[in-house]
């Protein structure tokens, strides 16, 4: 399980990179380090190293701050109020209001940040999601208590477990695409939002979601 | 599916679904050809486009509240080696911790499990790191770690100690203990902190959570996970900023917000925050309705209420202090404790944990407090609570002064606080200053020497007015003298010593005790003024008056004798000195000494043996004394800096460069902590470790620092002084390695004339200047001029320290290669052997020079066509090591 998301990040990383440049250039198609590179100082939306191992780390680290953050707000929110509404899209802002500030994220802009954020509120969720499915298939200790919102939220966990399969799937076919899933659906950002952070415009995102979404569910419902 | 067939449904998607609902099957199905497969897709992509049924349409908020948990559940592995986990402890930015038990013996244990241990290698890192740190840390007071181990998945855990027990403030309200009962607990957290510095880890993230007090009233200090060591670099930045993200914004220092260096003033911050929790009973700045931003700016930029000011105006329930349980002085110095513990400015901070706890001793004791010596009123104030009995004013001011300089005497120079103390036993006036700063150790704080030095001038003046009693006044003197030598003020150290020794002379006789330790105090002036016949005169006859008016065995007898060794060490009589310094080890082991004075005698001992090349005999000594000055003084003293400098002098002397620069980096790290960086000290330090940089090749950093040092040097011991010579001929030697000829002859040049006018004629330093500077000449091209140079350097030295001395080869070998470069083969080749000669009996290694030898004997064979004795020199040089990698 969890090889498998570590080989997903590492995948989603090398997409991003490719991202940036399929953008601009051809779609899909696997770029040199050396050409990455320098689509993304011309581009100048993230970070500007020149080298893409190191923007690969920035962008590791980035995520990894993102998600943390993510994860804490979503955590501590839990923890003192259990009947508290989480909203993706509020805790995506207050992580931004938090890491903005941070000398780690000087160099990020408020559009990369939101590409980052939906991935990473995607993975809070996939994360939660496959937490709850192992629990109700995993050795059940007895003195585990769980919620009972776990019946409830159980069949949730798998439909979204199945739609990251999917959108793993819709990732390699169009990197684009699957970005603009994860602002839209697990970000929870409006469609304008999601044109400026991927530089395009806003009938190219409308027509890109009603496909994928569309594809998505054909998927779901055939059961991958 | 390809990327290719993925555009062609898309295609007809996007051109089917712009068609009106009754029009889109015809398309499909007419423009997919045979392709049932396509059609198929396209059709349901068709229907799922029409009507909303997926995850994809329902509302994301209300998936992840019901997905969404406190993420602190069991993980699917619950048990760790012989441990078994029952419930959850917490949860925090990295991981869980949880609470295990061990079924066999029925103890308990924490387990904490890296939560998302996929998600970046950084965070393995951390968590690895904390464990590390962990295992490294061995204290009361520290969570122990007792195993470690990944899951079947690769994340990683460990099990550690399991504290049940109390956050500091929440045990200090539920036991309602009052603010001696704080600070005690507060006192023993910081010891935990401290021995963590000690071992070069800062915490970064204390906060009363993460010190918990037990049912017993035991301190444990939690959570390292941010920790850093302080040695460890790389990719520090980075962790810099992802702790400052996992921190606690108000526990954290201003420089951790800011993202900039963290030192061990950032825990002492934190400290400060949690020592004004305790007393205030609430934090500084109420943060709680803040934005992260607005809390931000609220440390960065606002200066904190008096912990007094804010106590009164809200006090919290619960809070078991009242503000009448102290008085306005007390209250006033526990502001001024928390303040400079946390200001805004690390410099302007508690300079280590260490200082810190003093001032929180001083306070229990009832002492002045390190953090406002500059007020004299206060200092007043202070005796007068203590000694209500005080006799008469004059009293008072007498005690004063004296309490003000013994109060920093103990905090300089340890030899002589201890020979000043023992001799104030008998005297009235600093009976009352011992009593006054009784149980003050030689560790008591470092020196803030402007201050220092404004105080100590303020006592001269005060001094010199109390001529109605002048035998105090000469105690005084000789008191005051003694500090401004400790920081290296030497005129005004000769002029109050003097005063001090004529005025005894005057009042006491000339053989009294009072006037034979102002001659030995004078004469170790002398000797630190380079002034050495004088100094072996003076402290010879103090120790003849000791000798003769006191009985054998009185412990002046064995000072005076330390000092004599001393001075003949300084003045370069080392053999004399050895004898001497061993008898003074005798009479003091004989004693039964405390071990202050054992221990620096050794420690000259030990450099006296370095000097003369005994460096397995002095190493073995200086352990020794390492030793004993950690046990003495604890491990951040310069008395322990002191040892590691001699101890990476001999490394340094073996060429071990690497340890060498080691241990005086240790040394530096201990002295800039004690002393600030702009003390004699630290020049010295910074010489020491620049000469290790040279060796090592690393000429660069090496000249910033020696530059650094030489201006130190100059303004503390003036223009001609051996110590100015000692940095100059670091300058020239980088110099000249850095190919800049012209500052490398100004260098020696200067460095020759120090010594003579300091040394005369005779002495091997003359020798060594004059080589050096044959060295410049030689690089330049000048080769008549070394040569000179040379021939007067080898005989010199062959008369200081001996026809067959390493010396004497060495300057013969160079000039041998100088005379080579002047093509006069025969000589070369005469001169050239004489130097291998004396070499190659050498049991220290000098393999750099003895392969140079070689070399030019060989070259010099070749061209006088003796190809036969060439031969002999190859196989010669093909016996040696292999180059040591450091030696150039």
């Amino acid at each position: 399980m969890l090889t498998c998301s570590q080989s997903g990040l590492a995948d989603w990383i090398d997409r991003a990179l490719c991202l940036e440049a399929s953008t601009y250039h051809c779609a899909n198609s696997r770029q040199k380090p050396s050409s990455q590179a320098k689509t993304h100082e011309t581009i100048g939306v993230t970070v500007s190293k020149p080298d893409a191992a190191e923007s690969r780390a920035e962008l590791d680290r980035l995520f990894s701050a993102t998600y943390e953050e993510l994860r804490r707000l979503a955590s501590s929110v839990r923890r003192n109020d259990p009947g508290a509404t989480l909203s993706p899209t509020t805790l995506v802002n207050e992580a931004w209001l938090k890491l903005a500030r941070s000398p780690e994220m000087a160099q990020t802009s408020p559009l990369h940040f939101r590409r980052i954020a939906g991935r990473a509120m995607r993975q809070v969720l996939i994360e939660a999601a496959r937490r709850r499915n192992a629990t109700k298939r995993g050795p059940v200790h007895a003195m585990v208590t769980f919620d009972e919102s776990l019946n409830t939220s159980v069949g949730c966990a798998s439909e979204l477990l199945m739609l990251d399969d999917s959108l793993n799937e819709l990732a390699k076919l169009n990197p684009r695409q699957a970005a603009i899933v994860e602002s839209k659906f697990f970000g929870g950002f409006d469609i304008p939002s999601i044109a400026a952070s991927l530089d395009i415009s806003e009938a190219t995102v409308l027509r890109d979601w009603r496909a994928a979404r569309a594809w998505l569910a054909h998927e779901l419902r055939n059961g991958n | 599916m390809d990327t290719a067939r993925w555009e062609r449904i898309q295609e007809l998607f996007n051109a089917a679904v712009e068609l009106p609902e009754s029009a889109r099957m015809s398309y499909v199905a007419s423009s997919c050809g045979d392709d049932a497969e396509l059609v198929a897709v396209v059709v349901s992509m068709l229907n799922e486009e029409r009507t909303s049924g997926s995850v994809l349409d329902r509302d994301i908020s209300a998936i992840a509240n019901t997905i969404l948990d406190d993420d602190t559940r069991l993980p699917p592995q619950t048990t760790f080696g012989p441990y078994r986990i029952t419930s959850v402890l917490g949860s925090g930015g990295m991981g869980v911790v949880y609470l295990a038990e061990r079924d066999d013996i029925g103890s308990r244990a924490a387990v904490k499990i890296l939560r998302d241990a996929w998600l970046s290698p950084a965070r393995r890192l951390r968590f690895s790191s904390e464990q590390r740190t962990l295992a490294r840390l061995n204290h009361a007071a520290i969570a122990r770690l007792y195993d470690a181990g990944t899951m079947t998945d690769g994340t990683p855990w460990f099990v550690m100690e399991y504290v049940d027990g109390k956050s500091l403030t929440e045990y200090c309200d539920a036991h309602r203990c009052t603010v001696r009962e704080r600070l005690q607990l507060f006192r023993r957290a910081c010891d935990a902190v401290l021995y963590a510095h000690s071992n070069a880890v800062i915490h970064r993230d204390l906060k009363p959570s993460n010190i918990l007090v037990t049912k017993d009233g035991e301190i444990k200090l939690l959570d390292f996970g941010i920790s850093k060591q302080m040695e460890s670099s790389g990719d520090d930045s980075v962790r810099t900023l992802t702790a400052l993200r996992l921190m606690t914004p108000a526990y954290a220092a201003p420089e951790q917000l800011r993202g900039r260096n963290i030192g061990v003033q950032t825990d002492v911050y934190s400290l400060g925050v949690i020592l004004y929790e305790l007393l205030a009973g609430e934090l500084p700045f109420d943060l709680s309705r803040c934005t992260p931003a607005e809390a931000e700016r609220t440390i960065l930029d606002r200066e904190p209420p008096r912990p007094s000011t804010r106590f009164r105006h809200t006090p919290r329930a619960g809070h078991a202090v009242t503000h009448a349980s102290l008085t306005r002085g007390e209250w006033s110095d526990l502001d001024v404790l928390c303040l400079t513990a946390m200001h805004k400015d690390p410099e302007h901070r508690y300079r280590s944990v260490e200082a810190l706890t003093r001032d929180v001793d001083n306070y229990l004791r009832g002492n002045p407090l390190d953090a406002r010596p500059d007020s004299l009123r206060y200092v007043t104030a202070k005796f007068l609570r203590r000694n209500k009995r005080a006799a008469s004013l004059a009293a008072v001011v007498l005690v004063l002064i004296g309490g003000v300089a013994a109060f920093y005497t103990l905090r300089l120079q340890r030899e002589r606080s201890a020979t000043l103390a023992e001799a104030a036993r008998t005297q009235r006036v600093q009976s009352f200053m011992l009593n006054l700063f009784k149980g003050g150790d030689a560790s008591t704080a470092p020196a803030e020497s402007l201050t220092v030095l404004t105080l100590v001038d303020r006592g001269a003046r005060e001094a010199a007015a109390l001529s109605r009693d002048p035998l105090v006044q000469a105690e005084l003197y000789a008191t005051l003298g003694g500090i401004y030598q400790g920081l290296g003020e030497m005129n005004q150290a000769d002029t109050l010593l003097s005063r001090a020794l004529a005025a005894r002379r005057r009042l006491l006789g000339d053989s009294s005790a009072g006037v034979a330790e102002s001659m030995v105090a004078l004469g170790m002036l002398r000797s630190d003024q380079a002034r050495f016949d004088e100094a072996e005169r003076l402290v010879r006859s103090g120790l003849a008056i000791d000798r003769r008016t006191l009985s054998a065995g009185h412990p002046a007898i064995a000072a005076a004798t330390a000092s004599l060794g001393q001075v003949l060490e300084n003045r370069g009589s080392y053999p004399d000195a050895i004898k001497t310094l061993t008898e003074a080890v005798a009479m003091e082991t004989a004693h039964g000494d405390t071990g202050v004075a054992l221990n620096e005698t050794l420690s000259e001992l030990a450099n006296t043996h370095f000097y003369l090349g005994h460096y397995a005999t002095s190493d073995s000594i200086n352990r020794r004394v390492l030793a004993m000055s950690t046990r003495l003084y604890g491990p951040s003293h310069p008395s322990v800096a002191n040892d590691l400098i001699n101890l990476g002098a001999i490394q340094f002397a073996w060429g071990h460069y690497e340890e060498s620069e080691q241990y005086y980096r240790r040394a530096l790290a201990i002295n800039e902590a004690w002393y600030g960086s702009n003390n004699a000290e630290i020049a010295s330090d910074l010489t020491m470790l620049a000469r290790t940089l040279i060796a090592d090749s690393r000429t660069d950093e090496a000249s910033a620092l020696l530059d650094r040092a030489l201006a130190t040097n100059e303004r503390v011991y003036g223009m001609v002084h051996p110590r100015v010579a000692s940095t100059l001929n670091e300058i020239g030697s980088v110099a000249l390695r850095r190919k800049q000829y012209a500052k490398a002859a100004t260098a020696f040049s200067r460095m020759l004339s120090i010594y003579r006018s300091v040394y005369g004629d005779k002495h091997y330093l003359i020798a060594l200047a004059t080589a050096n500077l044959g060295s410049v000449y030689m690089s330049e091209g000048e080769y008549p001029r070394a040569e000179g140079l040379f021939r007067d350097a080898a005989s010199r030295y062959a008369a200081a320290q001996g026809p067959d001395h390493i010396n004497t080869g060495i300057a013969l070998v160079k000039l041998g290669r100088c005379l080579l470069h002047e093509h006069r083969y025969a000589d070369a080749e005469k001169e050239s052997f004489a130097g291998y000669q004396i070499l190659h009996k050498q049991i220290e290694p000098a393999g750099d020079f003895l392969r140079g030898a070689l070399t030019d004997l060989i070259a010099a064979n070749e061209s006088l066509k003796q190809p036969q004795r060439a031969i002999r020199f190859k196989a010669e040089l093909a016996q040696l090591p292999a180059e040591d990698e450091g030696k150039k």
